[in-house]
This record gives structure tokens, sequence and C-alpha cells, in this order.
């Protein structure tokens, strides 16, 4: 029995480093790979910039710029060089921290300081609403099983829901909750929208009601549940079908683990491709319940035309869309050795 | 049922609702197997081999699945009548009997629960696509020892470590080249052959008293072939278990075989003994004929 | 028509009369979700095509004397807070997205379907670059970037239509791509090329048009119904999409959802909801359909 024991030493250590070395390789590329989609992406933005029409300074300023002002931005964003080492200034200065200063919105303000604690807002809601969502989507999904014919009833208004727009939803649901009792949900229009100079996490403790709702409005609204539920009931049902399955219940064991680690990539997959339409919901949404995340915040700032602020709310989108993709990869990777041995 | 029997089928009915109506893949199959037998059973693709045996189980997929006939399985001394129930189960609609499937498999697997893995399991003919692919070969090996070892009083079980090493023979004996670095594989990383040995390994590991061996050989190469074949045939023995085995190759099927059905379109032709299909070739069914003249069983002047 | 069918068929079968024939047949075996939804798409067609021949002046709709009727039959919908028929501008609304969508969608389809054919079917060197520029428009999150585009450039419904189609390319691209990959490998592909097809006719005829146009139609379907999707929620935001007296969905609702009565607000959403929800099962039921054609 020794010479095939598990602890044999010498092969033990070859396997694991083996598997380090995969496993360092598979995530250096990732890596990697999430930098240059980040320069991509901002230089894709700073590009946008560039092509404005016009002076771009004189459209951020409007007639009331003072010239050192002008200079000031001119630098900033790097306008007096060439596209490619104005990016690299522009790039350097924000991957130091400094995305800027606000112009018409909230003047003289850091940017980073405006958008950075709006973003957690704006992170926290997304990420709420997407647990929400497949909390409810899993739940559904075990409890109807297969697809019966009379089952119409409540699956007819799911699909319905992948019609629904998330700002849709959250309308409905302010009318509704304002008609039922009586309660004033900031979205019901009502209360003007109003701005808090500096958003902190003390504001969502304040707003918990319309914080919820936005969650709930978002993780119903644009399909993501419709998505959800119907990617996990297909899964559930053909994983119930699978081979292998049959052959865990043929051996007397127990199929949980095995069913609910086989659904979790397949729920990775939806999450990731819905991430961009989750965090666009979460712009609007905000702004309907007035929750002074980085969508009320990116819209407020759009009205003032105030670009640094519009500008550095979308890089931090950029980043965050990056980072969770970077996660759930790695996540998928965790649950699923195929995905490292793919590699790239 | 008599004493002596292990799994007794009678006029096993199966259908499947298909986009052209409904078909009846198994019409009325009956055989049984006696403790220490292998039964073997001969047909081509399609004649409703892997439903027949798999409906012992209660794993068929598919809609409606088993309509009718009786399954007696014995599992020490006690007999359990797996389709007495299931009229209950059927209902008439717009004129064709239509199965409430949920409740069924529900019933199905309550029943099977204590029986699975300890009195019957299988192993499944597409070795691939029948072992988890988010967990390791022997992780999976050793979910069968856990599964066999719960049934057990809590004194007599085996602990974990001595899991982890029965798993290891496992591998070992279905002539796994390097034991250990396969317990940590998944099954991606093993060929389509590897695969089958693993999954041969999870389900001897269950130390059934039914084995339902489903083209266990299929995929695997000559020499490593007749090593499963005599593997199984050791382990039969040594066990003292009883065996279904299916295959399509008719030397293998009567080397291990002591007795055959042959089937064909959801119907059991004939059932002989291994001895008489080997030596009494011309006066078998000619469907037989055919299957044996294509091995190259009976000489071409026979026809 | 069933003459001229049963005529003609002996001697030929013209594309159209086959498209026709199956249609027709294939109509009564469709589930009552895809004829609903098909008749609310040729509904919202036609109201599309024939809206800018009917004039509108919405200033001129304006009568406080009738704010916030309940449906009637002069006013089947109701009127607004100021007095304006729902039912007029719900359908002038229409404008607002018809064409930019029909563009953007036809765009999506054709830019991203050639894009995903080139990648899926040479590979290495181009395909690779070709889909990281790809990846790359696919990491910008299309809210975000619409915004900062309407704040950078004058914003423009065409303008809106068309970046949101960009955005959507990639995605497109990626399903063409997979579709391409998997269809290379298939045995009558490699014949077509062995015979020495030219590679731009296998693309475009084998690939593109036989294999991949149903899944393109339902891509373009898809686009079509995330840009009436970005106009109501732009114009809902209020500075970027169709501006007041203007009527587009989204605006309406916007407009009205502060008003004392549920109308003015619950139709144009139940509109927003009902158009979507029957674009995506068209797309759907075409995919579908074809699929079991081929099978
Ligand atoms: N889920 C299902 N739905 C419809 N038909 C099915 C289903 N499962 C099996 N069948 C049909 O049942 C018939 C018998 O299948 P079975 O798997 O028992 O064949 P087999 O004898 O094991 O063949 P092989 O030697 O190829 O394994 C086949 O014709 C198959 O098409
Ligand atoms: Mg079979």
């Amino acid at each position: 029995m020794s010479q095939i024991g598990l602890d044999h030493p010498q092969q033990k250590s070859a396997m694991l480093n083996e598997a380090t070395i995969r496993w360092s390789l598979w995530l250096g590329s990732k890596l990697l790979r999430g930098l240059s989609l980040l320069c991509g992406a901002s230089f894709i933005i700073y590009a946008t910039l560039r092509s404005a029409p016009g002076d771009m300074v004189d459209l951020i300023l409007g007639l009331n710029g003072t010239p050192e002002m002008k200079a000031d931005l001119r630098a900033e964003f790097g306008l007096d060089l060439n596209i490619i080492e104005g990016y690299g200034r522009w790039a350097w200065r924000a991957l130091s921290g400094d995305l800027g200063i606000s112009i018409t919105f909230m003047p003289g303000e850091p940017v980073l300081s405006l958008a950075g604690p709006a973003f957690l807002v704006t992170l926290s809601i997304a990420v709420v609403s997407l647990l929400c969502s497949i909390a409810v989507a899993y739940g559904l999904a075990i409890l109807l099983g297969p697809p019966r014919p009379r089952q119409a009833f409540l699956l007819g208004p799911i699909q319905l829901l992948n019609a629904a727009p998330s700002f849709v939803v959250a309308i409905c649901l302010a009318k509704v909750i304002n008609e039922l009792i009586q309660f004033q949900l900031a979205g019901g229009g009502q209360i003007p929208p109003s701005w808090y100079p500096i958003p902190t996490y003390q504001k969502i403790t304040d707003s918990i009601a319309p914080f919820c709702f936005a969650a709930l409005s978002i993780s119903l609204g644009d399909g993501l549940f419709t998505d959800l539920f119907n990617a996990l009931r297909a899964e559930l049902m053909s994983l119930n079908e699978s081979l292998f399955i049959s052959a865990v219940r043929a051996k007397g064991a127990a199929v949980r683990k095995h069913l609910i680690k086989n659904l979790i990539v397949p729920t990775l997959s939806v999450f990731t491709a819905r991430l961009p339409l989750v965090l666009s919901a979460v712009v609007i949404v905000e702004y309907i319940f007035t929750l002074d995340g980085s969508g009320y915040l990116l819209l407020q700032a759009a009205k003032n035309r105030d670009v640094p602020v519009v500008v550095g709310v979308s890089l931090f989108f950029i980043f965050a869309v990056i980072v969770m993709n970077l996660i759930l990869d790695l996540v998928k990777a965790l649950v699923d050795p195929r995905e490292v041995a793919k590699g790239d | 049922m008599s004493e002596q029997t292990l799994v007794d089928v009678q006029d096993l009915v199966i259908e499947f609702d298909t986009p052209k109506g409904r078909v009846r893949v198994v019409d009325g199959v009956s055989f049984s197997v006696s403790p220490g037998e292998v039964l073997g059973i001969l047909g081509e693709s399609g004649s409703g081999k892997t439903m027949s045996t798999q409906a012992i189980l209660g794993l068929i997929g598919g809609y409606p699945g088993v309509m009718g006939g009786q399954i007696n399985l014995n599992d020490q001394g006690v007999t359990y009548e797996l389709l007495k129930d299931l009229p209950s189960f059927i209902s008439e609609r717009r004129g064709q009997p239509e199965k409430n499937e949920r409740a069924w498999r529900k019933h199905r697997y309550a029943q099977m629960k204590k029986l699975w893995g300890r009195a019957i399991t299988s192993i499944f003919q597409n070795p691939r696509r029948s072992l988890d692919p988010l967990m390791t070969v022997g992780q999976q090996v050793k979910e069968s020892i856990q599964a066999r070892e719960s049934h057990k009083d809590a004194l007599e079980r085996l602990n974990d470590q001595a899991q982890t090493e029965e798993a290891l023979e496992w591998l070992a004996k279905v002539q796994m080249v390097d034991p250990a670095r396969v317990y940590h594989s998944y099954p991606h990383e093993l060929s389509g052959g590897m695969c089958q040995r693993a999954m041969i390994a999870v389900a001897l590991a269950c130390k059934p008293s039914i084995l339902v061996a489903d083209e266990p050989t299929t995929g695997l190469d000559a020499t490593v072939r007749a090593q499963i074949v005599h593997l199984l045939q050791d382990l039969i023995k040594a066990e003292q278990c009883a065996m279904l085995y299916i295959t399509h190759d008719i030397r293998e099927m009567l080397y291990l075989a002591d007795r055959v059905i042959v089937m064909r379109h959801g119907k059991v032709l004939e059932q002989v003994s291994a001895n008489d299909l080997k030596e009494h070739a011309l006066e078998r069914h000619e469907y037989t004929q055919v299957l044996l003249d294509a091995a190259g069983m009976i000489g071409a002047h026979d026809e | 028509m069933t003459g001229q069918s049963t005529g003609q068929s002996t001697r030929q079968s013209t594309w159209y009369s086959t498209w026709y024939s199956t249609w027709h047949s294939a109509w009564k075996e469709q589930p009552l979700s895809f004829k609903l939804s098909s008749i609310i798409v040729v509904l919202v067609l036609c109201f599309g095509v024939i809206n800018p021949f009917i004039s509108y002046d919405p200033v001129l709709d304006v009568e406080l004397s009738r704010r916030d009727l309940a449906p009637s039959w002069e006013y089947w919908m109701g009127t607004d807070g100021q007095g304006r028929s729902v039912a007029l501008r719900l359908f002038k609304g229409i404008e607002a997205f018809f064409f930019p969508g029909l563009i953007a969608g036809l765009f999506a389809a054709f830019v991203g379907g050639v894009l995903g054919a080139l990648c899926g079917y040479f590979g290495g060197w181009i395909g690779r670059s070709l889909s990281a520029v790809l990846e790359l428009i696919d990491t910008l999150p299309r809210m975000v970037f619409l915004v900062l585009i309407c704040t950078i450039f004058p914003p423009s419904i065409l303008l809106i239509s068309i970046i949101s189609s960009v955005l959507f390319i990639p995605s497109i691209a990626t399903i063409i791509r997979r579709k391409v990959e998997a269809l290379g490998a298939e045995d009558y592909i490699l014949a077509h090329v062995a015979h020495g097809f030219h590679p731009l006719k296998i693309i475009s005829y084998h690939i593109l048009w036989l294999q991949c146009r149903a899944l393109l139609t339902r891509q373009m379907i898809f686009v079509f119904s995330y840009v009436l999707f970005i106009e109501t929620a732009l114009s809902y935001l209020g500075d970027y999409g169709v501006q007041e007296p203007y009527p587009s969905w989204g605006n309406m609702v916007a407009q009205s959802r502060i008003s004392a009565v549920a109308w003015p607000w619950a139709l144009p959403a139940l509109a927003i909801i009902i158009t979507i929800a029957a674009l995506l099962a068209f797309g759907d039921g075409i995919a579908r359909r074809e699929e079991e054609v081929k099978r």
C-alpha cells in the first residue's frame, strides 16, 4: 500500500509545483488582460474627449473662464500635447489619484473625493441587487422544478419582467408604495431631488428604504431576474437529467453537493454577462430614488456639463467592471478546474 | 419470485414522447437474475438494453419512461416491489395515458434511497459524462465508499484515512498506471479509457449485490479490455455479486455470461445459456444467428 | 393566393412561394405568445411607418380645461396634466425610437455579423486582434458612456442610436464568431473550402446568410428594443432624449409621474413593457422556428 500512498513527499511536492505554476500563469494572464483593458478603455474615453467639437476648454468653462483656469485645464487633460503623450500625462495623473477638480457642479471639490464615496454606494446597490436576484431566482427555480403546463400563470409575468426596464419597475414600485402606505418615498417625484455636498455612508442608513427599493427594482428589472431564472432553471433541469447526477444517485451518495457546485458556473456566467447592464440600471434608478451614489452624481454633473466629474465617474465604472469580471473569473476558476486548464 | 432470484423483471414497458408521437422503446421485457449469476444482454444499438436496466435503478430520464410491468428487487432477504404503486401515478388524458412524472420520481427516489449503491449500482455507458467534472476522481471513488460505510454501524465504519486508502486501492485494481496522480486528477485531465476505468472503480467500490455493467469495455483498447473483463470476473467471484452485463462484443459475452438474452426493437427475442449459444448456434433465433454471423462465430456457409 | 401557389408548385417553387407556404402552415403551429407578439410588432411597424405623415402640434394640443380626463370615446386613453390626448401622444412617441432603432439595429447586425464572421473564419492574428478591440468596447459601461457622449457632444437621438449600436457590436460579433467557429469545423464547410469556393462567398452566403440569419435577425430586434429602452430612459432623465413638448414614451412617463391620475404615466409605461416584450418574444420565436426547420 505504501508505494501508492498519498503522502509520498516527492510526488506530492511535484504535483503542488505544477499546480502553482499553472495557477500563477493563469492569474498573471488575467491580470495583464485586465490592465490592458483598463488602458484601452480609458484611452477610448480620452480620445472621445479630444474629439469634442470646438475647443473643449471653452466648452467646459463657458464664458466665465479666466485664462489661468483654462491653462490649468489644458495641462490637466494634456491638450497641448499630441494624443498619445496627452493620454500618457492624463493617465499618469489619474493613476496617482488626481482626477481633477469639479468645475461647475461642485466648484473646487476634487473629483476623487466626490466620485469615490459615491461609487461605494453604487457598488453596494449593484451587489445587493445581484444577490437579491440570484437568491429569489434560485429559490423559485428549485420550487417550480421542471416546466409544467399549469405554471403559465406564474411564468408569463416572469417572462414579461424581461421587458420591463428597471426605471419603469422603479416608478411603479414608488407609485404603489406611495399609494398603499402613504409612505413618502423620495422617488415618487414629490420631493425635488436634493443633493448632499459629500455623499457618505451615513446617508445610506438615512435612506434605507429607498436603498432597498432601488435594489429591488434593479434586481427585478431589465431582465436580470428573468435571465437568471431561465438560466438556472435550464441548468437545473439539464443537470437533473445528466448522466453524472444519475451516477451519483446510483452509488447511493447525496446529490445536493454536486448540484450546487455545478450550478455555480452558469450563474457566474449570467453575472458576467449582466454586470454592465446592472451598472447602467443603477445610474437611472439612483436618480429616481435620489440616492446619492455615482449614478446620481454622474447625471447631475452631466446636466451642469462638468466634464471632469463625468470622466472621473466613468473611469470608476470601467475600473469596477474590469475588477468585478476578474473576481468572477477567479471564483469560476476556483470552482471549475477546466477554466485554468484552458489557459489563454 | 423465488428465493433464488435477486432481481425479477416482468413485462416491462417503457415509452417516450418524441416529436413524432409516443414510441414504445421497451415492450414487455422479462428477465431475472439469481445470486452470483451473470446475465448478458445482447442486441443492436437502440434496442432498449440501457433503458431496461436503468428502469431497475429508477434512473430513466425523459417522459414518460416506465409505463407498466413489475420489478422485484431482493435485498438481504427482503423483496421490494418497485413498480407496485405505478398505476396510481398514471391517469388518462385525451385518450392517452399520462404520468405524474414529478411525483413518480420523488416516490421512486425515496424507494431507491436505501438500495442504491448497496443492493444495486451501475457502470454507466458514457464514462466521460458519468463523472462529475468539478470533482477529483479520487473524491468520487471515495464518495462511493463513504456512501457504503454510512449504512453500517458507527463502530464498524472505516475512518477517513482508511477510506482514502481504499479509494487508492480501487484505482490500482482497475489498472490505473499512477493511482496517486489519478486520485487528484479531474475527469477532463484523463483519457476516455481512464475515465471508463475510474467509472468502474466508482461502481465497484460500492460493493453492490447486483452490478449493472453497461458496455464497460467500449472505447478501451484490446489489452485493457481483456484486463477489465478479467477484473470484473475476479471481482464478482470474490464479492459474490450478480451482474447484468451489456456489450456488443459477443466473444466477451460468451466468456463472462452464464445466460444471455437477445433483444431487438424493445422485445426479448430469446433467452439461452451461454453454452447453447456457443455450441448450438444454428438452433438459435434468426436474428441471433445474424449477430453471431456478424461476429464471425458461424461460417458463411451456414446461411 | 392559395390557388396561385398550388398552380405553380408543380412547375417551380420561387423563394417567396415556399416562404409563403412554409410560413402559412407554420403560423398555425406557433405558440400563442409568438402570434401575439408578431401582431404587436407588425402594429408598431405600421404605426412607425405612417407616423411621419401625420402632423401633430404638441403646443396646439394643450388645453387646460380638459386635463386629467378619464379614458372615454373621444380620448380613449384619457388626457394628461395639460389636457393632451394620451393616445395621440403615445402614437406620435413611436417616432422617437422607430427610425433610430431601425438604423441602429441594421447597423449593429451588419457590422457585428461581418466582424464576427471574419474573426471566426480567419482566426489567427486578424481574429485575435479584432476580438481584442471588440472586448475593449464591451468593457465600456453602456449607459455611462452614452451620458459621457451626451455631455461632450450636442445630444441627438441619431448620435445616441449609433453609439448604442456600436456598443452592441461586440456582443453580436461574439455570438456570430462562436457560431462560425462551430461551423468551421463542420465537414460541409470544409468541403466548400476544398472545392475552391471563394472565402468571401462562403462567409457571406453559406455562413452568414444560410446559417446566421435568424440569429442576426434576433440580435437586430434586440438592439432595436435596446434603443427603445435607452431612448425612453434618456428622455426620462430629461436632458438628452426627446424634449418636451414633443412626446416620447420616456418623457411621457417622466412628465406625468407626479400626476394625480394613473393613465398618463401608466399607459406609456405599459406600452414600453409590452413593446419590448413583444419584440423579444418575436425575435426568440423567429430563432426557434429556424432551428426547428433545420431539424
Ligand atoms: N429520453 C429519451 N427520449 C426519447 N427517446 C429515448 C430517450 N432515451 C432513450 N430513447 C430511445 O430509446 C431507445 C432505446 O435506447 P437504449 O439507450 O436503451 O438503447 P441501447 O440498446 O442501450 O443502445 P446502445 O447499444 O447504443 O447503448 C432508443 O431508440 C432511443 O432513441
Ligand atoms: Mg446503451
